[in-house]
């Protein structure tokens, strides 16, 4: 069964490639498809009949318990035959449907078919989900076919309508058909019916299941989506929305009946909702002006007819329920294609337009009354022999639910005579005061399709008896079956019943004006329940009810953020604090009390930086706290992070001062006094609970730390005296080398930020000089010194080519060139000497970097080039390169990554020299950090500077502008507090 | 043996960004770099995934120095598949990007910028992934979203600033509260390397635990964009470039769910919090999902079901039983997929159709049927269509809730269907109108209702369509489609993966034994 599935997926991809070769014609071919399904099918009779099933089943989610389980009984048997007979009519139908100039008809084509194979999987599946994989892709090509015509608004709104309402049902249904098969312990449909113990959840679960099958069979209150959905093209009618996919609920329920009809949830359900849209749908057909419409609202009222009779859950009622669905299925079909048909030949549908079609096409008159006569229950058509056994079967149940089924189901009979007879009186009749509609003519062949189902409600209405054999396999598969279907049973009181429902239906069809008159009287009452109304203002509550929420999360933008995240942490943290019965028997505040006062401090520093208004006051402010985080590591006995924090406090100063030159002086952030005051708690309350949970944290420790035992180890195993640098470098060196990478994250930012339309090159060098020269006469910035003094200054001072005399101060260039060098060594000695002593890649790193910035500041930003005339992304990289092969080469000794080897000698002049492999990584540290630097001044420096001058020239060429880079800085500055 | 591998997972994208720094502007060569890199990793990644099937987890100890001194490395199932897809994602984006021409701009600046960011981008993430050591998990977090600050404001346009400023702070806001937690666990511990935290914490008082817990929560939820921090989230993602914009969708929240996975079942195991993170769950399904259904930007609106998924996840967790947590896995792999591919193909429809809001779209359907093909099928996905990856993880999901049974799994449950459903209508709008709607139709200036009550994106500056469109970006964005819809079909291999990866994460002797192994 599997293989049929995969060959209605093989052939629905080539559809769209045979559709450019065939135009229409394409159709037969793909109707050799189900046709070939459909002989396979009937030629498993023998097993079927037999009260045999088929079972196929392949491994798929073991882990979910859910395998791809095929099981064909003869439930399945008769809707795969329904399905695949009736699906190659249509496709055969749509040969002349459509015109060859029909756009998309490939994709149209393709879904079509690939719809048949997907009805045909949901019939037969027997794992409930791969079930429900097969229905809810019906309900997406339902989607696809509805909006067809993309064009048109009502078809895409009808698509997206009836695609959100069965998918709510399906929602509900695949809850449900989790919670059952939990509850049964098998995914196996017959497994379920058989197993599933009752219970309140199992009530909930059926509710649930039933939903699904409420909305994909288009019962109230979900009735709205199928006549909507008729803006498709009529094939699409005829077969999804009227002869398969609609009957999936139909279905399902008649799968479901045997193990859950007497559930309490069932009955009101299927036999209420079902009575309801009986009479409601044919009601609302009568009132119809479209042909189309009349059937789809027939169709409606019809399948609200099938669930109760195949809910209703004897197997008597189950075989008139699978008959009725069969005859349903084929005067629906019918009759939706005759609509196609005149609809093709006179372009409306409209009863009030249409005149003399049927004395012009007799034969679709014919095929049409065939139809239409067993829908109404006529014998001796399929549609009364199924209507019988319904009439009869439900006396015979002789319950409560049994006559109130009776009843209804009895009136919706009356009312589907009505509307029967006043569809072929619509569409058919000569009206003496209207011309007669024109009809262009179309293939006699158009008519094949249509006329063969109207034969085949023929021959199964005569047929009967023999139809009886199968389906009193499928009651026996119930329990004991009394009921025969035949075509004439005798007096019986069913019979009588019938003959009363069309008489009834006969004088409702003409007091037809009366009935009008009526209808639209009630139509004009207030307050009338319309589901579809109700659809569209649950769909604008969501989206207005969306926007609300969207707008309410973003609606303080960054700031809320924060909040939200901050009150999260005093009401999560601070709630559970609350509760907390751990508290530490004892608190030391301090090891020394100077502690205290840095601690104090730097609590000041940072209170003032958060209320300072001046850029640089506030930098200031935090620098304090940095250098306050210095004494108290040099007081830890950290002497290296002591250090390294003071470089890192300054090198940070300085790239504040840099990016502060191009943004203005103040904060332009203004908050209002009450949002200060709340802000103001929460900063309190966070601080607070913070310091509260740390007390908390640290007096709850009963096991020794781990950092005990590192300064033996430090120096036993990493040969290095300076417990830090060896953690830094060796112990934790996995995290150095990350972090190292951080800082090229950084230099590579900051770049991206400044050189959006920027200029080659590494840092700036004289001959980029002399060729600024030459445009000197365009762009004045740094020409004139560098042609008056330019040419007799020294070389060895390169700012004096190119700064103006004003910023320059020769004796800092001097003093800065002569400390140079002996910086680049000291940092040197720092990179080689802290494996034992303070110092270590990063503080040496940091130190040349500085000096580095001296030259910067001192000479400007040519002098930066010659300072160090190279690409700051190579530094970078090499040093990058040198800590993670430090990281990977002990891999291809086999040792661990980052394993550090030793080796230690007595050289001449050198005297005992020692080096370990960390040496190498501590080396890439440095250059990343030298790297680091230079780009930062290339970056935020060089770059600045340029667009300064850029900024000042067009501020001189062109008066008004000119500040454009600083109110946009500004406004990113602020932004934060602004939105 | 396969020990050996876990640190070239890390070090090759690193060495990769060097090699991209040092390669300077020689783009092609920088593009080989970085494909062959995490061409690697995946396969490293692969064998890493069979390998400790076998061997069982793989536990490297950095430098040689003993656990819990030094840092280790630690490479179990869940890890290595992270890994794996991870690396699959970055591989099919970076092409992407490559067409986009993206590598290629910022020629001048002094280092070369996207390749060698990149890889360090990837480098964080994967060392995030295979850290056994709370720390160095951190300092992976931290390499990844400095990474991710340049990439996010890559074209310094005024927009990404501005996204950039909320996006940087809120994660170095994070990045704090995560630091205090470190601190305070080590406080309280005296380690940091997650399996002996394991093992200590155990022995702390009930109320201590709970405040570490709730700590690490707080961090790696902000991270992972659980309601109620996760409004940033939309409010800094959609504006970066499309690929970086899908990267981030993808890989970024997934480390935060990734941690959270970690911190309840290694270090904090039980169900103390099981009921506060559904309570979560839901709110962040709804809220979310609302979120995306009020937006018209397409990739707003993607963001929104990003945070609002994420709530399938946490739901998952907070079952907590190896069934869920298979699920669990499962759904993580799907949506890094499945997010990522929706946003390239935003990228695609940005630059064929000239806009991102379904406002200004329209007629992309007649236009470019390849594309229409290449949003439908994600779409579907997302919206949890059934055969698709979305909707297997959702029915283990639901099951797993089910057999729970209790009242607050199935609100839960409903919350996760009513999501679905949401998911399904604001993916399925943007199709009626974006794809099927005729651009006469829009221009004739008809106001649909159905985008009447929709926000549009406040730094939507309008934009203009590019005529050609380089092969190679369809190309990627297909071959990502290709691998959303692998998941269904390998559905039954990749569950038993995760099935397995769930047992052993469920089971935390398993991790711990592994790492602490002789160190006791």
């Amino acid at each position: 069964m599997v293989l049929v599935l995969a060959l209605f997926g093989v052939l629905a991809l080539v559809t769209p490639a045979l559709t450019t070769k065939l135009g229409p014609k394409v159709f037969p071919v793909l109707a050799l498809l189900p046709t070939a399904v459909f002989g396979w099918t009937l030629a498993q009779a023998p097993t079927i009949l037999d009260g045999g099933v088929l079972t196929e089943a392949y491994s798929w989610l073991p882990q979910f318990g859910i395998e791809l389980s095929f099981r064909m009984d003869v439930l399945a048997w008769v809707l795969a035959l329904v399905v695949t007979g009736i699906g190659a009519l249509v496709l055969l139908y749509c040969t002349w449907y459509f015109t060859p100039k029909e756009p998309n008809l490939g994709r149209f084509a393709a879904f079509l078919l690939l719809f048949a194979g997907v009805m045909w999987g949901l019939v037969t599946a027997d794992d409930v989900i791969v079930m429900f994989v097969f229905w809810e892709i019906t309900s997406v090509l339902s989607y696809l076919l509805i909006g067809h015509y993309t064009e048109k608004r009502a078809s895409r709104g009808a698509a997206l309508q009836a695609l959100l309402v069965t998918t709510l049902g399906g929602l509900a249904m695949l809850v449900g058909i989790i919670m059952l098969s939990s509850f049964a312990g098998t995914t196996s449909i017959a497994g379920i019916v058989e197993s599933t113990p009752p219970g309140v959840g199992t009530s909930v679960a059926i509710a649930l299941v039933l939903a699904g099958a409420v909305s994909k069979s288009a019962l109230v209150p979900f009735h709205f989506w199928l006549p909507a959905a008729m803006a498709a093209p009529t094939p699409v009618s005829a077969y999804l929305h009227a002869a398969a996919m609609v009957k999936a609920g139909v279905y399902l329920v008649a799968r479901l009946a045997p193990g859950f009809a007497e559930d309490p949830a069932w009955a009101p359900i299927v036999i209420g909702l079902g009575l309801l849209t009986m009479l409601m749908g044919a009601y609302r057909s009568l009132r119809q002006h479209d042909l189309k419409l009349i059937l789809a609202h027939g169709t409606v009222s019809q399948l609200g007819f099938l669930m109760v009779v195949v809910g209703f859950g004897t197997p008597d009622t189950a075989i008139a329920g699978l008959a009725l669905l069969v005859a349903h299925a084929l005067y629906k079909a019918t009759l939706f294609l005759v609509v196609g048909i005149v609809d093709h030949g006179t372009g409306t549908r409209d009863i009030r337009e249409l005149s003399g079609v049927g004395r012009r096409q007799p034969a679709l008159v014919v095929i049409a009354a065939l139809a239409a006569a067993s829908m109404a229950g006529l014998p001796p058509l399929f549609g009364f022999v199924a209507k019988e056994a319904v009439f009869s079967t439900l006396i015979e149940a002789g319950t409560v639910w049994g006559w109130i089924a009776l009843v209804g189901t009895a009136l919706g009979s009356v009312l589907t005579v009505g509307y029967t007879a006043r569809f072929l009186w619509g569409a058919f009749r000569t009206r003496p005061d209207a011309e007669p509609t024109p009809i262009h003519a179309s293939s006699p062949l158009f008519l094949a399709a249509p006329a063969v189902l109207a034969l085949a409600s023929v021959g199964t209405g005569l047929a009967a008896s023999a139809l009886d054999p199968v389906l009193a396999v499928h009651g026996a598969a119930i329990g004991e079956v009394h009921y025969h279907l035949a075509l004439w049973h005798g007096l019986e009181p069913a019979l009588f019943i019938s003959a009363g429902v069309l008489a009834l239906g006969a004088l409702l069809f003409l007091a037809k004006k009366k009935v009008a008159k009526l209808q639209s009287g009630v139509h004009e009452l207030p307050l009338r329940p319309d589901a579809a109304r109700a659809y569209w203002a649950t769909t604008r509550g969501i989206d207005h009810g969306s926007a609300w929420i969207a707008a309410f999360g973003q609606r303080a933008g960054l700031p809320g953020y924060l909040g939200t995240i901050l009150v999260c942490v005093i009401v999560l943290i601070g709630g559970a604090l609350v509760f907390n019965r751990s508290w530490p028997e004892s608190i030391e505040l301090w090891d020394h009390p100077t502690q205290a006062v840095i601690a104090v401090l730097m609590a000041t520093a940072a209170i003032a930086a958060a209320r300072a208004t001046h850029r640089m006051t506030a930098v200031l402010l935090a620098g304090v706290t940095g250098y306050g985080m210095v004494a108290l590591f040099a007081m830890h006995g950290a002497p290296d992070l002591a250090l390294t924090q003071a470089l890192v406090e300054t090198l940070t100063l300085v790239v504040f001062v840099l990016v502060f030159r191009r943004l203005p002086k103040r904060i332009a952030q203004r908050n209002k006094p009450s949002h200060r005051t709340v802000r103001l708690i929460i900063a309190i309350l966070v601080g607070v609970v913070m310091a509260i949970v740390g007390v908390v944290a640290l007096g709850a420790r009963s096991a020794d730390p781990i950092s005990l035992a590192m300064p033996e180890l430090a120096y036993e195993e990493g040969h290095g005296r300076n417990v830090v640098n060896v953690l830094l470098v060796d112990i934790r060196a996995w995290d150095t080398m990350l972090e190292v990478s951080v800082l090229v994250v950084v230099a590579t930012g900051i770049a991206s930020l400044l050189f959006l339309d920027g200029r080659a090159g590494s840092a700036p060098r004289l001959a980029g000089i002399r060729e600024r020269r030459s445009w000197s006469s365009r762009r004045k910035v740094g020409s004139e010194p560098s042609r008056t003094e330019g040419g007799t200054q020294q070389t060895w001072l390169v700012a004096g080519r190119t700064l103006s005399a004003e910023n320059r101060s020769i004796m800092v260039e001097v003093v800065v060139r002569l400390l140079f060098h002996p910086a680049i060594l000291v940092s040197l000695y720092l990179l080689l000497a802290g494996h034992n002593d303070p110092g270590g890649g990063f503080a040496g790193g940091l130190l040349a970097g500085l000096a580095l910035v001296a030259r910067y500041l001192a000479g400007g930003r040519y002098e930066l080039g010659e300072a160090l005339p190279v690409d700051a992304g190579k530094v970078l990289g090499l040093g990058l390169i040198l800590a993670v092969g430090t990281a990977l080469v002990p891999l291809l000794f086999g040792q661990e990554a980052l394993e550090s080897t030793y080796w230690a000698a007595e050289l001449p002049v050198l005297g005992y020299v020692s080096l370990t492999t960390s040496m190498f990584f501590d080396i890439g540290v440095y250059l990343v950090v030298v790297g680091l630097v230079l780009d930062v001044l290339r970056s935020l420096g060089g770059e600045v500077d340029r667009h300064a001058e850029i900024a000042a020239d067009l501020q001189r060429e062109t008066r008004p502008t000119g500040l454009e880079t600083d109110t946009e800085a500004d406004e990113v500055a602020t932004d934060g507090g602004a939105r | 043996m396969s020990a050996n591998l876990v640190p070239l997972v890390v070090g090759l994208p690193l060495l990769g960004a060097a090699l991209t720094l040092v390669l300077g502007r020689n783009t092609k060569l920088q593009v080989l770099v970085s494909t062959v890199v995490l061409t690697a990793v995946a396969v490293i990644a692969g064998v890493l995934l069979a390998r400790v099937g076998e061997e069982g987890t793989a536990v490297v100890r950095v430098g040689g120095w003993d656990t819990p001194i030094g840092i280790v490395l630690v490479a179990d199932r869940l890890s290595a598949l992270m890994v794996l897809v991870s690396a699959v994602v970055l591989l099919g984006v970076l092409i992407f990007a490559v067409g986009q021409g993206l590598a290629d701009e910022h020629r001048d600046t002094p280092v070369s910028i996207f390749h060698p960011t990149y890889m360090i981008l990837a480098t964080g993430l994967f060392n995030a992934f295979v850290a056994g050591d709370l720390f160095n998990m951190f300092v992976g977090f931290e390499v990844l979203l400095a990474a991710s600050y340049v990439l996010l404001t890559l074209g310094g346009t005024g927009a990404r600033i501005r996204a950039g400023v909320t996006y940087i702070i809120v994660s170095l806001v994070s990045s704090v509260f995560f630091l205090a937690a470190i601190a305070l666990v080590y406080g309280a511990t005296g380690t940091v390397t997650i399996a002996h935290i394991a093992e200590r914490v155990a022995d702390l008082p009930d109320d201590v635990q709970l405040l570490l817990h709730l700590m690490l929560l707080i961090a790696f939820g902000i991270k992972a964009a659980v309601f109620p921090v996760s409004f940033w989230l939309p409010d800094s993602y959609p504006t970066a470039p499309a690929p970086v914009t899908a990267v981030f969708a993808g890989l970024l929240t997934k480390v935060g769910v990734y941690a959270i996975i970690r911190t309840e079942t290694v270090l904090f195991p039980g169900d103390v919090l099981e009921d506060f993170l559904m309570v979560l769950a839901v709110l962040t399904l709804l809220v979310g999902i609302a979120g995306a259904v009020a937006q018209a930007d397409i990739k707003r609106l993607l963001s929104f079901t990003l945070v609002s998924h994420i709530g399938y996840m946490i739901f998952g967790i907070a079952i907590g039983t190896e069934q869920a947590m298979t699920a669990t896995i499962y759904y993580v792999v799907h949506h890094i997929t499945v997010q990522t591919t929706l946003f390239l193909v935003v990228g695609l429809i940005e630059r064929m159709g000239g806009a991102t809001s379904i406002t200004r779209l329209a007629g992309l359907l007649k236009a470019f049927p390849v594309l229409a093909l290449l949003f439908f099928i994600p779409a579907l996905n997302l919206g949890g269509i059934p055969p698709f990856s979305g909707f297997l993880g959702k029915v283990g999901l639901f099951a797993a809730g089910v057999d729970l049974g209790t009242p607050l799994a199935y609100v839960t449950i409903a919350a996760g269907a009513a999501t679905s459903l949401l998911t399904l209508y604001a993916l399925v709008r943007v199709w009626n109108l974006a794809f099927w709607r005729s651009r006469e139709e829009m221009e004739s200036g008809h106001q649909s209702r159905l985008v009447s009550a929709l926000a549009e994106d406040p730094d939507d500056s309008g934009g203009t369509s590019v005529r050609t469109t380089p092969r190679i970006m369809i190309a990627a964005t297909a071959v990502m489609v290709v691998l959303s819809v692998a998941l269904t079909v390998l559905a039954g291999p990749l569950l038993d993966i995760s099935a397995e990866a769930a047992r052993n994460v469920m089971d935390p002797s398993t991790y711990i034994d592994a790492v602490l192994g002789g160190a006791r």
